[in-house]
């Protein structure tokens, strides 16, 4: 009996991982895509897998869709460590470029791009994509930006005017409109706290220093420059009461607090736009953050297609033909005016189809604007305690235990014990 | 003793307890009450100050959003969600707790039968030896146990290389989910007890009749013992559905769980907080238990009590 | 002295070792003998052996001068990825709080701990008033027994996720409600890294008190009625009752009921899986999230490992504390 038992479970244990493997017949292009709870974009993507597959016969494009970035990230390192089924590519952040490359789960595109096909890619996004892994001096390719964004900063354009606004250009404008705008029930202006680098830089970038370069060991974040940016965040409601005191604002809350008014302005992702323009009943103004004499800065963002590590070269070979097919400058446009996303290649912005939907969409324009004035989003080796180290002193500062100057510098020399490892000479 | 006083006859000091225990009593059913209300919102609603609980219209939009957003039931239920062919959450959480309940149902029987009927060289070190899972719980084991379930081969069932070897990539199937959970400490302890308490003389009468030990086990051990063995399943069930770190390990997508489902519904990125969406999706996965406690109360809290031995 | 002699192996193995040798019981308890062993003991000797050994896989494969960044190690020219054998040099990190390890064992250490003596008292207290409460015969009180005990039904993640939306500042019914009070001070429990902790607490009481509740009211209804009758014509006070007959009387339910608590403070992370993952940056991690976040996050895998061996070691030891104290109780 008692063999009988074992014999069924070891039986029963055979059948039923056997029934895992299946056949493949058609090349398999499968894809994981970070993707936010609600939006069209699963249509669209559906649609788009549709249209390629019809004029690409023995091609199936699968999208496998997660919850956030960094869902996707783990779940890739961790089905990769697991031993289960891989996809071909992913849409990662473009900052998790040397995580992702360490750690093997990609590989560079350099064997099917080109000069030609970069250069038509606005540079801005190409800021993330590369790295010289093996030390050799020349420079790997990895990430094709896709789902592109900017932090903006969105404006409630009849509000303002009604107050006898314009919209700021500068620091000490941004912080006065807010300042009277601010009621019992509305907020002047809201900065999530939720991710709080990527809404920052802007600031630190305004004030003439970005928190890092072009490097992938360097930080700045005791400058004096991001020390004021962030003391103007402190000012922002220890002086003007324009914006919640301390760690207060969620990043899922600001869209919709902006749509019903109950915020002037907001920075938040340009991914938002659809839905705030959506909702909200007034002229919504968008563009990059006022520097702080003047000028304009913001930081680009988002993910970028990954060829993902051990994709056989057929299959490889028709995930360039699919990534090919929706970079060009037609399906980027499409893409942006579906999604939100800013479009990534330039001569898209000459086609009928974007210019028509500008007229219609004027504030796309100004997404598209922001890009002049985009700095190098924060990515560095083992970013996320990095990211951590900057997270928290911030943090810290908002919630009155710091000042700024003696958290960032606190956080620089964290931060740079973490990196001299990685610091080449 | 039994009679239940109606509230009438109420002393004013029995009236201030049982007003505190409304009071108490309500506000810890506020969170479950919300979630329920604000799920028949509009999925693109926005809650605000003021405007929390109902909203304009009573609707299902939600539910249908969500069950177009994720597969949570499979598709001949209707549900046209993109997820992996043939794989549900539902059917996910069902087959791996129930593969898990129909072993262990399995195993804590014969080894709580052996605990309570023979006596044999090594009882007490076995039996300790078993009770070592109650002490470590597997949850803390997960980054070594995440190891053997990759790695698993036919070697980690003990047949021997030079036999048959063949690695089984376990990974993202119910196996993986359920198999530590195949030995279960709790359910043999409390079998055990329950087998303990059946009368010595019955046990005899069957010994002297020839039974042999399955006669003994399913005749004389197990009647009496069924309200254990149903009280460690109701257990065995309700844990199982809730679990998510454990998954969240060793699954990806084809075979994800309810909670999983859920917790992709919580990281929200780009686009504002849905909350009546994010409270759809909850009331689905929370459904199912929560219907069955109320209908069969009694049951599930008598059951939970046993979990205590734990 | 010749009876003692005639003592021998053979019949000690006919008369008392060889019937309790029948391979029976053994091969009914094989199934349940394995799988423990494989998924508790196995491990847990796996992880004692892992934790001797350095490897980031998501460090890039290169060669420098370097001590790996842990104490008593040998500065020489190694990969910083690994991996290596580093012996117990992630045991010794974790208590020297200048290394990033010790650092974060300390601080996941501290908030565990707060965490537990906080959940745990507060639960039990909680969970005793309600079980007090609802002991009663009158009607309807089995709907205020459903409602303390429904949140133990519901999973974690989705107890976490309707109190995220509580949590919200501004709008949340939990802010709504401490402003009613007159607080006035922070408001986002969830992403304030001086308050996430507190989050965390409040959902783990909220979802728990109602579980511990069901024992204490199995406590009460088995409490001898005779004592409470002869109190009472001794003219005692329901207070005097209470805490001279009750509460002694019931005081292994809360011996028992503590370790139940314990156990499960230190390995339900669910909550922070939703509430904190990725939000708080590690101000509000407990012993297990630490142990999650360090392997399949940032891929420190001696250190998880270390930290696993840990844990065992803390479980092990209040097993040990319980066993102590409930045979002290037996006596």
């Amino acid at each position: 009996m008692k063999m009988r038992i074992l014999l069924i479970l070891a039986l029963l244990l055979t059948t039923g991982t056997a029934a895992i493997a299946h056949a493949q017949d058609p090349v398999v292009v499968e894809i994981y895509f970070p993707i936010a709870v609600d939006s069209p974009i699963t249509e669209t993507l559906e649609g788009y897998a549709a249209t390629f597959e019809e004029a690409n016969p023995g091609v199936d494009i699968v999208f496998s869709y997660e919850g956030g970035y960094s869902d996707v990230k783990n779940k890739l390192l961790t089905t990769m460590e697991g031993g289960g089924d891989l996809p071909a590519l992913g849409i990662m952040l473009a900052t998790d470029i040397y995580d992702l490359r360490n750690a093997e789960a990609i590989v560079p595109w350099d064997a099917y791009i080109s000069d030609d096909y970069l250069a038509d890619f606005f540079p801005t996004w190409l800021e993330n994509s590369y790295y010289d892994y093996d030390l050799d001096g020349t420079a790997e390719f990895y990430g094709i930006p896709f789902q592109r964004s900017t932090v903006l900063l969105y404006y409630n354009k009849t509000m303002l005017e009604e107050n006898g606004f314009a919209a700021p250009t500068n620091w000490e404008e941004l912080a006065t409109t807010a300042q009277a705008l601010t009621t019992a029930d509305r907020w002047g202006i809201l900065n999530p706290n939720s991710w709080p680098y990527w809404v920052f830089q802007p600031f630190a970038i305004g004030a003439g220093q970005n928190i890092v370069s072009e490097s992938d060991s360097e930080v700045f974040f005791d400058a004096p420059e991001v020390v004021e940016a962030l003391q103007f965040w402190v000012d922002l409601y220890e002086v003007y009461g324009a914006t919640p005191a301390g760690v207060q604002s969620n990043w899922g809350d600001a869209p919709g607090l902006f749509a019903d008014g109950a915020a002037a302005m907001i920075l938040h992702s340009t991914g938002s736009l659809p839905s705030i323009l959506a909702k909200a009943d007034f002229e919504v103004g968008v563009m990059a953050v006022p520097g702080k004499e003047g000028g304009y800065a913001t930081v680009s963002g988002g993910g970028n297609l990954y060829l993902v590590a051990g994709t056989d070269d057929a299959t490889a070979e028709a995930a360039w033909n699919f990534v090919q097919w929706l970079t060009s400058p037609e399906m980027a446009v499409d893409w942006s005016i579906n999604s939100g996303y800013i479009t990534t290649r330039q001569s898209g912005l000459e086609l009928d189809t974007w210019t028509a939907y500008v007229a219609e969409n004027p504030q796309a324009a100004d997404a598209v604007a922001a890009l002049e004035y985009t700095g190098r989003e924060f990515s560095v080796q083992q970013l996320n305690d990095v990211r951590n180290i900057l997270h928290s002193y911030i943090l810290s500062v908002l919630n009155g235990e710091a000042t700024p100057a003696e958290a960032l510098a606190a956080a620089q020399a964290e931060a740079a014990a973490i990196l001299s490892i990685y610091v080449m000479e | 003793m039994n009679e239940t006083q109606s509230f009438k006859r109420q002393t004013p000091a029995e009236w201030l307890v049982t007003g505190i225990t409304v009071l108490l009593a309500v506000l810890w059913a506020v969170p479950i009450i919300w979630a329920v209300i604000v799920s028949f919102r509009p999925p693109d609603d926005d809650l605000g100050v003021d405007d929390v609980w109902f909203g304009n219209t009573v609707t299902l939009a939600s539910y249908q959003k969500a069950t177009d957003l994720a597969p949570f039931f499979p598709d001949w239920v209707g549900a046209d969600a993109e997820g992996f062919p043939g794989h549900s959450y539902y059917a996910n959480t069902l087959e791996w707790v129930l593969l898990a309940l129909v072993v262990q149902v399995i195993t804590v029987t014969l080894a709580g039968f052996v605990f309570a009927h023979f006596d044999f060289v090594g009882k007490r070190f076995l039996f300790y030896f078993v009770l070592m899972q109650m002490m470590i719980p597997t949850a803390v084991l997960l980054v070594p146990n995440f190891i053997t379930i990759r790695e698993f081969s036919t070697a980690t069932l003990g047949i021997p290389k030079f036999i048959y070897y063949k690695e089984v990539s376990l990974y993202d199937t119910p196996w993986a989910i359920a198999m530590p959970y195949f030995g279960s400490a709790f359910g043999t302890f409390l079998m055990r007890q329950a087998f303990l308490s059946v009368p010595k003389d019955l046990v005899e009468a069957g010994v002297m009749d020839g039974c042999r030990w399955y006669h003994l086990l399913l005749n004389v051990y197990l009647p009496p013992s069924y309200p254990s063995l149903v009280a460690f399943g109701l257990v065995s069930v309700s844990f199982h559905w809730n679990e998510l770190l454990w998954p969240l390990v060793v699954t990806s997508d084809k075979a994800r769980p309810l909670t999983m489902g859920l917790l992709r519904f919580t990281q929200l990125t780009d686009i504002g907080a849905q909350w009546s969406l994010v409270m759809a999706a909850t009331m689905i996965i929370v459904a199912p238990l929560l219907l069955a406690f109320l209908f069969f109360q009694r049951q599930f809290i008598n059951s939970f009590l046993y979990s205590g031995v734990k | 002295m010749m009876t003692a002699n005639t003592f021998d192996l053979h019949t000690y193995w006919t008369r008392h070792l060889r019937p309790r040798l029948k391979p029976l019981p053994y091969l009914l308890l094989l199934p349940t003998v394995y799988f423990v062993y494989l998924f508790t003991i196995m491990p847990t000797f796996k992880v004692l052996r892992d934790s001797q050994t350095y490897y980031h896989p998501n460090r890039p494969a290169r060669e420098i001068m370097s001590d790996l960044s842990l104490p008593g190690i040998e500065e020489a020219k190694r990969s910083i990825r690994g991996p290596h054998d580093v012996g117990f040099a992630y045991f010794r990190a974790m208590f020297d709080p200048d290394t990033v390890e010790g650092e974060r064992f300390f601080r996941a250490m501290r908030n565990t701990i707060i965490y537990v003596v906080t959940t745990v008292p507060i639960s039990m207290l909680l969970a005793f008033t309600f079980a007090v409460l609802v002991n009663r015969r009158l009607r309807w009180i089995g709907s205020a027994r459903i409602a303390f005990f429904y949140p133990t039904m519901l999973p974690m993640v989705s107890a976490a996720t309707i109190w995220l939306f509580f949590f919200t500042p501004e709008y949340g019914l939990w802010n709504a409600a401490l402003r009613w009070f007159g607080y006035h001070g922070a408001e986002n429990w969830v992403i304030n890294p001086d308050l996430a902790l507190v989050g965390l607490i409040i959902v783990a009481i909220w979802k728990n008190a109602g579980y511990f509740m069901i024992f204490y009211l199995a406590g009460l209804q088995n409490l001898p009625e005779d004592v409470y009758e002869a109190a009472a014509l001794d003219g005692a006070s329901w207070w005097v009752q209470m805490f001279r007959i009750t509460l002694p009387l019931l005081r292994r339910t809360t011996l028992f009921v503590s370790v139940v608590a314990i156990i499960s403070a230190f390995q339900t992370i669910d909550h922070a899986l939703v509430m904190t993952y990725e939000l708080v940056t590690g101000e509000a991690d407990l012993l297990l999230y630490e142990i999650y976040n360090q392997r399949f996050i940032l891929q420190n895998y001696g250190f998880a490992n270390a930290l696993t061996v840990v844990m065992i070691a803390i479980l092990l030891g209040l097993t040990i504390i319980n066993f102590l104290i409930s045979e002290r109780e037996n006596e």
